[in-house]
């Protein structure tokens, strides 16, 4: 059983769909010829050929645009967007068509996209190259928003996204790509791609995160558990539609929840969450809902993006916080 | 030695120039510390310390062109390894992504079925009410929707023991709340008599009726000649304050809306007695002097410890003094007892640190606290009072 990273399960992933179903399709900037600026798509051109592995030029709209074509005549197209932040000029060809191709043809078409893209910070990066932008994607029906935080994950998920009839937008946690390593059948079995996944049980309080946020999250319930406190962590994996079933089973038996995330928090995700458990399970509340978030600014550049993602210490604090409550 | 290659930094750029090193060899680094301004087609990028160490070579001076991948920095660096490069290994990657040696646990913790706890369905807010009030909220039985449990069974449940403590008043409490709070524990129930069910009825009367408010300050008695009768000059000083605001010497019918003002001035007095709080009556103040007062004094304490005042000795009082600083207690806000409308109450005496024309002293202070009916008794009125309690206090005799 190979032990592989993260950015190596995507590319085992991606293999195995080229390899099983011709109908599939890989572009982007630099994915052919370059092997993927995270090296996610090396060597894959040079086993399929460049028909099934397209370099596009540098235009976001474009690749959007160009993969709702292809996806509406029946291939299936696993698309990459460099960055996050670069996500923008394709947004239109995503939430104003992708989303809206089955609705708008009662069913007819189907949008079989899949939108890979690296999210979060934590790579000393420049300006635009550490964005975690899921509400965007999140807010608009007919978008699945996949984020997975293991090799493992990414392998099942990715699979499942691309044999989804549906638009996915794939999130792969950059600070994650080359962390830690898994070892990973590759077996070619998807996941289900809209349950979250319980990381570690407890019984004190429960902590939701997902994608990168979740390294810190672990270390702090290890933390945590030398304080006698308990932790649930849940890893959200699949941020569009959430599995609030999950969530609010843990809360019923923990009583507490935080929520970690290291999008800003003015309209962040946790912030659905919390209304959620507040609008569902607030009967089993012991104490207030608290989000441990990126702040309400710029990602800042490298020398300051270890300020704004939430650390451990960040999380512990909080969690002490509600258990105090 | 750990070589440091230059990584892509934009997207695919085969090279970048030197603008500035922010360091030199020999000089310590640590992670993320910015080593060297390049210039790219791009931009002017900050290319940060992947370790910390000490730096050994430079690869290239100020202006120079360095290839993307060829050798930076080399390092001496901490621990052990000889990672030659970010760029190649990891891909044309802008910035750096962190490796560790970390191997995770294939299969999620199994989200076995488990039985939510056993807990009452109560919102926070009222979870949060019984939590200050003490009611544990495990024990109770909600009486709301889907048992869910509401404030007023926390509050029921938190006076249901206090009302059961005196029979004639446990009437309407739910008997569903009887079991609430384990009386055991706190041993027989004592049914209040005489003088302590008098309290716990003037002092309910006195919440449910009176709008209290009470504002505090200090005489300062340094100037008193020797052998002043404390007690005495409270009294006196109470009829200053009189003499001075009348509204405050009144009682007050919160049901007819009216007040009466008194010309005489009957003080009752706070005494502590072990069966409890006795007010016996000073009958005009005002046109006592001193002896007499101390001779009255003297003769209602002994009469409330003994028990041996008839009733005559014990009502109609149209102010209060409470003398708790013979004990302890600098300030504290006296309970008015309806109808009367004020009490004055007189703390520990202290030397304080004052300051003076003279420069910082130690003077002795009695610290005052005046209590009023805010229906009844303005704050201007209030603070007349209280200023000619104190300017009477301060003289010295």
């Amino acid at each position: 059983m190979p032990r592989v990273t993260l950015v190596e399960s995507v590319n085992l992933a991606l293999a195995r769909a080229l390899a099983d179903d011709p109908d599939v399709v890989v572009v982007g900037e630099d994915v052919g010829v370059n092997g993927g600026v995270f090296r996610a798509t090396v060597g894959l051109q040079e086993r399929f050929g460049k028909l099934r592995v397209q370099d596009t030029p540098l235009a976001e709209g474009l690749i959007g645009g160009m993969s709702l074509g292809m996806a509406a005549q029946g291939l299936k197209v696993v698309a990459e967007i460099q960055f996050m932040g670069f996500l923008y000029p394709a947004l239109d060809q995503i939430a104003n068509h992708m989303a809206r191709l089955r609705h708008r043809t009662r069913g007819r078409l189907t949008c079989p996209v899949v939108i890979r893209m690296p999210h979060g910070g934590g790579i000393h990066a420049p300006e635009h190259h550490s964005e975690s932008l899921e509400v965007l994607l999140c807010h608009h029906a007919g978008l699945r928003v996949v984020c997975p935080s293991t090799p493992a994950a990414a392998y099942g998920l990715l699979l499942a996204a691309i044999r989804d009839p549906d638009p996915v937008l794939f999130l792969e946690p950059t600070r994650l790509y080359r962390l830690a390593k898994q070892d990973l059948l590759d077996d070619g079995i998807a996941l289900a791609l809209d349950k979250a996944q319980v990381l570690r049980q407890g019984d004190d309080i429960t902590v939701v995160s997902w994608g990168a946020m979740l390294h810190e999250t672990k270390q702090a319930a290890e933390r945590l558990a030398q304080e006698k406190i308990s932790c649930e962590v849940i890893d959200l994996t699949s941020l569009s539609p959430i599995d609030h079933d999950t969530i609010l089973e843990s809360v019923a038996h923990t009583g507490r929840l935080v929520i970690v995330h290291e999008a800003a928090r003015n309209a962040g995700l946790g912030a659905e969450i919390a209304a959620t458990v507040a609008e569902r399970g607030l009967y089993d509340l012991l104490a207030p809902i608290q989000r441990v978030t990126g702040y309400d600014t710029v990602m800042p550049y490298f020398a300051m993006e270890r300020a704004y993602i939430p650390g451990v210490a960040r999380i512990v604090d909080a969690v002490r916080t509600t258990m105090k409550a | 030695m750990k070589r440091f290659n230059l990584p892509d930094l934009g997207e695919g750029l085969q090279e970048a120039e030197i603008v500035r090193w922010h360091v030199a060899v020999g000089d310590r680094v640590e992670v993320d510390q910015p080593m060297v301004a390049m210039e790219t087609a791009k931009a002017v990028v900050e290319v940060p310390a992947p370790f910390a160490g000490i730096v050994t070579t430079l690869h290239g001076k100020a202006g120079d062109t360095i290839a993307t991948g060829a050798p930076l920095v080399d390092f001496q660096a901490d621990g052990t390894g000889d990672t030659v490069d970010a760029g190649v290994a990891q891909g044309g990657v802008v910035g750096h992504m962190p490796e560790t040696d970390e191997v995770i646990a294939t299969g999620a913790a199994a989200a076995g079925a488990r039985a939510a706890a056993r807990r009452q369905r109560v919102l926070p807010a009222v979870r949060d009410v019984a939590l200050k009030l003490g009611v544990d909220i495990e024990s109770l039985r909600g009486n709301g929707p889907g048992g869910t449990i509401t404030l007023d069974d926390v509050l029921a449940a938190k006076t249901a023991p206090s009302y059961a403590m005196s029979a004639p008043l446990a009437i309407n409490t739910p008997s569903v709340m009887r079991p609430a709070i384990g009386l055991t524990e706190t041993g027989e129930l004592e049914v209040l008599r005489s003088l302590r069910r008098a309290m716990a009825q003037s002092m309910t009367l006195s919440r449910d009726s009176v709008m209290e408010c009470t504002v505090f300050d200090d005489a300062d008695i340094e100037g008193w000649l020797p052998g002043g009768d404390y007690t005495g000059r409270l009294l006196r000083a109470i009829s200053s304050g009189c003499r001075a605001e009348p509204g405050l010497n009144a009682w007050f019918d919160g049901a007819n809306q009216g007040r009466r003002l008194f010309q005489p001035i009957h003080v009752g007095i706070a005494v502590d007695t072990p069966d409890g709080l006795l007010v016996p009556v000073i009958r005009d103040v005002a046109n006592r002097d001193a002896a007499q007062l101390r001779a009255e004094v003297n003769r209602l304490k002994s009469g409330a410890r003994d028990r041996s005042l008839p009733p005559a000795d014990l009502k109609d009082f149209t102010i209060m003094l409470s003398n708790f600083g013979v004990m302890a207690g600098r300030y504290a806000t006296p309970v008015v007892v309806p109808p009367a409308v004020a009490i004055l109450g007189s703390g520990r005496i202290a030397r304080d640190v004052v300051a003076t024309e003279r420069g910082i002293e130690a003077h002795r202070r009695i610290p005052l606290s005046l209590t009023f009916d805010h229906r009844c008794v303005t704050g201007g009125e209030a603070v007349r009072f209280l200023a000619a309690v104190i300017a009477d206090l301060q003289l010295p005799a």
